[in-house]
């Protein structure tokens, strides 16, 4: 009887060990793999944030969203996350998308003022109305990929 | 008599600063940055100010990501950490001609809407009209009530490194 009882132990714990291991190592979210879980204009996720910060934050943040929007400018300053700044809402709003280092060439090739069409991961909006120096605002997007 | 001309003045500006966290324990070391820091300072009167979004600090480990934003820092409703201070001696940071300058920070530092006063020298070095400024300071997780559960206690320091280093532009 001893001997069935210990190998049921022994299982349980190699289960257990074996799904913290897993847990402790799970990889980061694929954003390339992974189905948008809404396409959104770029003007109308800034307008969510602008409205309504806190809503806007439980209905989009940590979630792979994808944006269409008009490319305003390239910034590249930043060697570790070359970033892109998309038109939020036509004077003092944007949408800011970071990509990974391999992404600088394709975002070099992007030509300003077109349309372009990306996937992300929303963090929030970036920006504060009681910081006079950072009143304009960014909804930020990380891990980008462009859709082509 | 000679006349100096500092050039210092104007917004100076970026939205891709770096901030690094850094944690170390005998058990663990743990490090996140943000490279999406929104931050400016006024040349003249020394005003300095940053923002950063809490759920943008990226971890190496998924797992860990997670455990900070949910059980720490609760980063869905408090979402950002800010900063509002002054350059102590912003005369000495001359913007206008290439080199490196110090100078004292002090202000509110905000997290999870807790507002405490921080200091610490900050290193202003400007390179063709780039004003790179570094500066470290420690926390305390629980001065902000960010609190560390029993079970990880031992894996995560009582003082948080945080490194500040961004490249501001002057804004047109």
């Amino acid at each position: 009887m001893k001997k069935p009882i210990s190998l049921l132990i022994i299982l349980i714990s190699l289960g257990a060990f074996l799904y913290g291991y897993r847990a402790y190592n799970k990889p980061h979210t694929d954003v390339a793999s992974t189905e948008a879980a809404e396409t959104i204009s770029a003007s109308a996720i800034f307008q969510a944030f602008e409205l309504d910060d806190s809503s806007a934050m439980v209905k989009y943040s940590d979630k792979v969203i994808s944006v269409n929007g008009l490319l305003i400018r390239r910034d590249l300053n930043n060697k570790n996350e070359p970033q892109i700044v998309l038109e939020g809402n036509g004077y003092d709003g944007f949408i800011r998308c970071g990509f990974k280092p391999e992404y600088l060439d394709k975002i070099i090739a992007l030509q300003d003022s077109t349309y372009i069409h990306l996937k992300g991961i929303c963090m929030g909006m970036n920006g504060s109305d009681e910081l006079d120096l950072l009143a304009d605002k960014d909804v930020v997007l990380s891990n980008c990929t462009l859709i082509e | 008599m000679v006349a100096f001309t500092n050039h210092s003045g104007g917004i100076f500006k970026t939205n891709t600063g770096n901030i690094n966290v850094f944690s170390h324990t005998a058990i663990e070391d743990i490090t996140a940055d943000n490279h999406k820091v929104k931050t400016a300072f006024d040349g003249t009167s020394g005003k300095l100010q940053f923002s950063a979004l809490i759920k943008d600090f990226e971890f190496p480990k998924a797992l860990m990501q997670e455990h900070f934003n949910e059980n720490y820092m609760e980063s869905t409703k408090f979402p950002k950490s800010t900063f509002n201070g002054m350059i102590e001696n912003i005369a000495a940071v001359n913007t206008g001609t290439d080199g490196t300058y110090t100078s004292n920070v002090t202000g509110k530092l905000t997290i999870k809407d807790v507002t405490k006063e921080v200091s610490a020298q900050g290193t202003f070095t400007v390179k063709n009209g780039v004003v790179n400024a570094k500066t470290t300071f420690v926390i305390n997780p629980e001065d902000y009530n960010i609190t560390i559960p029993k079970t990880v206690a031992s894996k995560i320091s009582k003082e948080i490194k945080i490194t500040v280093d961004a490249d501001y532009r002057h804004a047109h």
